[in-house]
């Protein structure tokens, strides 16, 4: 009965805790808003960092990890990557996909803020997805022949905005992700993914 | 903890299910029944890369500069802009074909044969524009997904697209010499220009075939699905 009881409270303090959680954080910055200063605050410090302007920076990993990591939610980055494949993963091979996914979106992205020394971002429009939580932020990246559009997609949970998706040029980068994930766990399962994961980032 | 725990697979499982169903509304899953042929083209493809076209890409790079290389770059673009204006017109994109002759028109003439982009600093976007989508947007599915020697990704219908560009082409009239150089030259440009982001794919992708087959997956898919919706039939401007 006493243990029956414990699960029921739990369960329900759960459920009353998700309930509570949007009014705690009805003050946090909008979506377009924290785009736009995301930029600014990468952009500036590439262009007042001439060590920053150079690809290959070990400073740039510090700016990246301070910036612009916090900003993304690589939980649910990674649990679109793995879709479906997601469920058939142990909650210790979950966070170690998660840790590696993430370790290597950020080592093979980061380099490419070097080049917003001559480039700029401008925040179009911001257009709620399925609920007001889930918000997609058009932008364009301006400075070279052709603009490019990037599409941020959003989602507001309790650690505030962050990014779950980047769409350039229409192209998602998660579902090309996807594509991958899923072939590599269907040919040598979750564990073969874990291990290229790995292998990959130099492990 | 049974419950707790049939709780967390229920989030989790609903998680899993909304990533799947946002994915499949928007683009099909890649068709290709060919994958081993296309893998063997693919990695061909790299062995051509690595000993005859980086070395080349390598010398276009070194001999000409930058501002020099987009010169070149636009002129071809500007070729294509009146192959994108053709295909909007079959494709009922009335107002886009305007747009791209007036580009061709300017670059060709402020632009001094297209060398400079004039267009889209007076606010001419350039649009791209070619005779698959426009086979996709008049209804033709995509077919298999097949990865052509030297050229990379492409399907049975884009094939069948740029098989058509290539007869229609009027630099069919030049003479066989000046109209392989000029493909050449075309070819080894638009390579020069791809190399930054393929060495991207490369270090960011875990199964570069599948990598690369999404990618292009998702921008023809995002072709016609832009083409049908701009068209005249449509309801959206």
């Amino acid at each position: 009965m006493s243990k029956n009881f414990r699960t029921f409270a739990l369960a329900l303090f759960g459920l009353a805790f998700l309930a509570m959680a949007p009014s705690a954080r009805a003050d946090t910055v909008q979506p377009d808003e924290l785009v736009r200063r995301l930029a600014s605050e990468v952009t500036n410090a590439v262009r007042n960092d001439p060590e920053l302007q150079n690809p290959n920076s070990p400073k740039i990993a510090d700016i990246v990890g301070r910036l612009v990591v916090p900003r993304f939610d690589f939980l649910r980055i990674t649990q679109f990557a793995m879709g479906r494949n997601w469920a058939k993963a142990t909650p210790q091979e979950q966070k170690e996909i998660v840790e590696q996914f993430s370790r290597l979106l950020t080592r093979t992205y980061s380099n490419a803020i070097a080049s917003l020394k001559e480039l700029d971002v401008e925040v179009k429009s911001a257009k709620a997805n399925s609920n007001a939580n889930d918000v997609t932020v058009k932008t364009q990246m301006i400075g070279r022949p052709q603009p490019v559009a990037i599409d941020y997609s959003l989602i507001n949970s309790a650690g505030g905005w962050k990014v779950y998706d980047v769409t350039v040029e229409g192209i998602s980068l998660i579902a090309a992700y996807r594509d991958e994930f899923g072939s590599l766990v269907s040919s040598s399962g979750v564990s073969g993914l874990i291990d290229v994961l790995k292998k990959k980032n130099g492990e | 903890m049974t419950f707790i725990r049939q709780f967390v697979l229920g989030l989790t499982l609903g998680l899993s299910l909304a990533a799947s169903a946002r994915a499949d509304e928007t683009v099909p899953a890649p068709y290709d029944p060919l994958e081993s042929v296309n893998r063997a083209t693919f990695a061909l493809n790299d062995v051509i890369d690595t000993i005859i076209i980086n070395p080349l890409v390598a010398v276009w790079n070194g001999v000409l500069p930058q501002p020099v290389r987009q010169g070149v770059s636009n002129v071809f673009d500007n070729l294509d802009d009146i192959y994108a204006g053709l295909n909007h017109v079959l494709q009922g994109r009335g107002s886009q074909a305007g747009t791209d002759f007036g580009r061709v028109i300017v670059n060709t003439t402020a632009g001094v044969g297209g060398i400079f982009d004039v267009g889209t600093k007076l606010g001419l976007k350039k649009s791209y524009g070619d005779f698959g989508q426009t086979l996709g947007v008049w209804g033709f599915s995509t077919g298999p997904y097949v990865v052509l020697p030297l050229l990379g990704p492409s399907t049975l219908r884009e094939t069948a697209g740029r098989g058509a560009r290539i007869v229609t082409d009027a630099r069919n009239l030049l003479p066989t010499n000046t109209y392989y150089a000029l493909a050449g030259t075309e070819y080894l440009a638009t390579r020069a220009d791809a190399k930054a982001n393929e060495g991207l794919i490369a270090a960011s992708s875990l199964d570069r075939y599948v990598f690369v087959r999404n990618l292009y997956w998702q921008r023809r898919f995002n072709l016609v699905k832009e083409g049908r919706n701009s068209g005249a039939g449509s309801t959206q401007p």
